[in-house]
């Protein structure tokens, strides 16, 4: 197992090496793009299908690792790269700080409680013009950096940061950590009487997706040379995370590769070779999301897979128990 | 004065914000699905009322409101019946909640291609645009009649649930979905009707904001979180709870508006926030 | 006359079987008792026969008319009801509504509200209680009585004494001899052996998924019991 772990590292990393060399700039625009949806979809993945906490408020922890790669920037006089590392740092503060209040939710509370705190987070940044205000922040010190090499840069980036989140949920889970997350999961108070510290394990999964989400959205932005408040707190990125994950297989790490492919060739299909509208788009993706819930509502790898006999990264995972749901009949 | 003023109109407000979460609330506390696609309804409503109102503008208002209504009731049935009921047979929650979201990408999308993103209005003559003058206080006609409607079918739901007999059948049904079978209910065709009404209820919040204010395809979403506010304020599954976290959330945007004109729905997501916090069950103590 | 015949009933849990190969026989105005050890297949079967459990094979003839592919709203229909284990009344409706939930089916007969709180005082008078606040015996009360109002041509009765003080379990079965009366056919699962065959007619013993013992209820020999009950 671990000699096709290592193969496949080691395989994707000579691929993305690679990539820049043979792509041409728009195609790796969009892999680059592509990468950081994964691997904001893996973080979702693992906070929803691994840990049952499903986010209705990520974009805000997009936005935090995206202000904070401008903001350093600008004060440090640095280049960009130099201040990448704290976006995710700053993502995992904020996730920690309000954990303490939002673990006290269940279920749909928690889900509609963060996206009222993303919300809250984007009316104080919008209104403080230390954060640029609606007009939002230009990307000050991007002078200095090679801007021969940014696209390819950007890309390998990106290619480590999906790689590392695939990889690294995929460790995670079958650890012992793992297993006792998917244990509380599963049934929080069975795996509180084995000994399970419940809260601290959904508080560690919490800051690790929140700061994967913000890694991500900070190497978006940073592609864009230019922050907006609109952008970086639009719920269009928890939306498209959970799209992604749900369609391909939520708890499975393989669901969200097979998401994202569908979701951008859906998008070059539909806008590029037939020509049709941003509108078109979004009703053949609905259309998908609600074709794939009819027909196989665990998500199309867990299907596909059950065809084809296909494991490759097997994690399992089980529906979250929603408190409210009905009482389990008995025998 | 003025301030009084503020709070009466944001009463008035609250009347249209517990319209939009009344069925919210219904659906969720009978079938335990959070359904995103309300906002939609509400906003297909309104575009129903104004091709009819375009192809038959001697028509009156209250036999469009009524065909738009009939017409949002048979959406709701059907989209139960053949969508959303074959999605809750999966064990998993998220099935049903991206389905509706799924439908709501899909309604929307088609609505701003079909009839484009610009702001329309429901032109009900002088009555859209008519006000009362109270103790010196301004009040339009339609925001009154809201808060009155809203009222109305308030207490209409509650007394539907607690004294008739298909009232009854829908509270056994969302306590016990399989045992209610063994006297003869289909719990599939309950969930249908009961969807029915949440989404003609929402249909009437849509016509209410199309005939005072104007709406796009997108103010359903644009309510969607307003609407889950009101729902979780509410206490969820209680049925009274989502006209008093309306009428709170209100009157807390219009005086935090007054008071901090740039603030958006920032002081509602605010005592949202801390509302939830205090008592993580919501204001009214949830029936079950 | 037989009123329920079953015959070759297979039934699954998901890739689980639990049930192999069933005969059952219940005749008009009959009591029968179902007895077993905790997990020998009791309720799974019961909730098969009222059509809560689809996946299962067999014939079920009740009343003459095949129902092994009937839903479980026409098997109520059809006045085969059934007294749910841990009595699942309705936790928001209260006694006299949960007993109002037996009206729904429109099956007329002997069995009505004011015979059910005749039968049952106590819960005419505890008519507006919720259910959480009965005790267990009054629960138990309220879900034979709305099953009751069903006027069911047989009743199932799945572990009617389970969690129930002696006392209380007596009077619930003295109204069974009552029940009896008016020619429902009634089936009792329990594990109290004793209990259930002293109010039967007819006893059937299951072990793991078959029926392993078959006896008029007068006729139980103590050793035959226990070799059915527990397995050899």
């Amino acid at each position: 197992m671990h000699l096709r772990l290592v193969s496949g590292v080691v395989a994707s990393i000579l691929l993305s090496a690679g990539a820049p060399f043979v792509l041409g700039d728009g195609a790796l625009r969009l892999w680059t793009e592509a990468l950081l949806i994964l691997t904001m979809a893996q973080m979702w993945n693992l906070l929803a299908g691994y840990a049952g906490l499903v986010s209705f408020g990520h974009q805000v922890f997009v936005a935090a690792g995206a202000y904070a790669l401008f903001l350093a920037a600008e004060a440090l006089n640095v280049s960009p790269y130099w201040v990448l590392p704290l976006a995710p740092l700053a993502a995992a503060f904020l996730a920690a700080l309000v954990a303490l209040p939002l673990f006290r939710l269940r279920d749909a509370y928690f889900s509609i409680g963060i996206w009222v705190f993303s919300e809250i987070v984007a009316t104080l940044v919008t209104k403080s013009s230390l954060t640029g205000a609606t007009a939002g922040l230009p990307l000050k010190t991007s002078s200095l950096m090679d801007l021969d090499w940014f696209e390819p840069t950007l890309f390998w980036i990106a290619s480590v940061l999906a790689l590392a989140a695939t990889a690294g949920l995929l460790l995670l889970m079958r650890s012992e950590f793992g297993l006792g997350i998917m244990s509380v999961r599963d049934n929080d108070v069975a795996a509180m009487s084995v000994g399970v510290d419940v809260q601290r394990n959904r508080l560690i999964v919490f800051v690790i997706s929140a700061a994967g989400c913000g890694a991500a959205g900070a190497v978006n932005f940073l592609s864009n040379l230019y922050l907006s408040p609109a952008s970086a707190f639009d719920v269009s990125w928890v939306v498209n995370m959970m799209f992604i994950v749900v369609i391909g297989g939520i708890g499975t790490l393989e669901g969200p590769i097979i998401g994202t492919l569908l979701f951008f060739a859906l998008r070059e299909i539909v806008t590029g070779q037939l020509g049709l509208s941003g509108g078109w788009y979004l009703v053949a993706l609905g259309s998908v999301a609600v074709g794939t819930m009819l027909w196989s509502p665990r998500g199309l790898w867990p299907a596909l897979s059950a065809r084809w006999g296909l494991r490759f990264m097997s994690v399992e995972r089980k529906a979250p128990r929603l408190a409210l749901q009905d009482k389990p009949n008995n025998d | 004065m003025a301030w009084i003023e503020t709070v009466v109109n944001g009463l008035l407000l609250g009347g249209l914000y517990g319209l939009i979460g009344i069925g919210l609330a219904l659906v969720f506390g009978v079938m335990r699905v959070v359904d995103g696609a309300q906002g939609e309804f509400m906003v297909m409503a309104a575009f129903f009322a104004v091709i009819v109102l375009a192809a038959a503008p001697d028509l009156h208002p209250l036999i469009i409101f009524g065909l738009a209504i009939l017409f949002s009731f048979c959406v709701g049935y059907v989209y139960q019946s053949w969508i959303v009921n074959r999605s809750m047979q999966s064990s998993d929650p998220l099935a049903p909640l991206l389905l509706t979201f799924g439908v709501s990408i899909i309604l929307r999308s088609v609505m701003v291609e079909v009839f484009g993103a610009d702001l329309r209005g429901l032109q009900l003559g002088s009555l859209s645009r008519a006000s009362i003058a109270i103790f010196n206080i301004n009040i339009g006609v339609m925001p009154l009649l809201t808060l009155a409607t809203s009222i109305a079918l308030f207490l209409l739901l509650q007394w539907m649930l607690k004294r008739t007999s298909f009232g009854r059948i829908i509270r056994a049904t969302a306590d016990r979905r399989d045992i209610v079978r063994l006297f003869g209910v289909k719990p599939d065709r309950v969930y249908a009707c009961v969807m029915a009404m949440s989404v003609a209820l929402s249909a009437i919040a849509g016509l209410f904001l199309a005939a005072r204010a104007s709406f796009t395809p997108f103010s359903g979403v644009e309510r969607l979180l307003i609407a889950f506010e009101v729902v979780v304020l509410g206490g969820i599954g209680s049925f009274w709870g989502p006209l008093i976290g309306g009428l709170a959330l209100g009157v807390t945007q219009l005086v935090g508006l007054k008071w901090d004109p740039n603030a958006g729905l920032l002081y509602c997501h605010l005592l949202f926030f801390i509302m939830i916090l205090i008592r993580p069950s919501g204001l009214v103590a949830s029936r079950s | 006359m037989t009123l329920l015949e079953v015959s070759g009933l297979n039934v699954f849990h998901g890739d689980l079987q639990a049930i192999f190969d069933l005969d059952l026989r219940v005749g008009e105005g009959e009591v029968v008792a179902l007895v077993g050890a905790n997990g020998a297949g009791k309720t799974t079967m019961m909730r098969a026969l009222v059509g809560l459990i689809a996946s299962k094979q067999g014939r079920i003839r009740f009343d003459g008319a095949e129902i092994s592919a009937a839903s479980a709203e026409d098997i109520a229909r059809a006045g085969l009801c059934m007294v749910p284990e841990g009595r699942m009344l309705f936790d928001s409706l209260t006694v006299l509504e949960n007993l109002m939930m037996g009206q729904v089916l429109r099956r007329r007969g002997y069995w009505t509200l004011e015979r059910v709180f005749e039968l049952f005082p106590i819960l005419a008078e505890r008519r507006s209680a919720m259910p959480r606040h009965l005790s267990g015996g009054q629960q138990q009360m309220v879900a034979i009585g709305r099953a009751l109002i069903c006027n069911p041509r047989l009743l199932l009765c799945d572990e009617i004494s389970l969690g129930l003080a002696p006392l209380m379990v007596e009077q619930i079965y003295a109204a069974f001899a009552q029940i009896g009366k008016q020619g429902t056919a009634l089936v009792l699962v329990e594990q109290d052996v004793k209990r259930a065959s002293a109010a039967a007619d007819r006893l059937y013993c299951l072990l793991k998924g078959r029926i392993s013992l078959e006896t008029a209820a007068g006729a139980v020999r103590v050793e035959d019991l226990t070799r059915a009950y527990f397995g050899a």
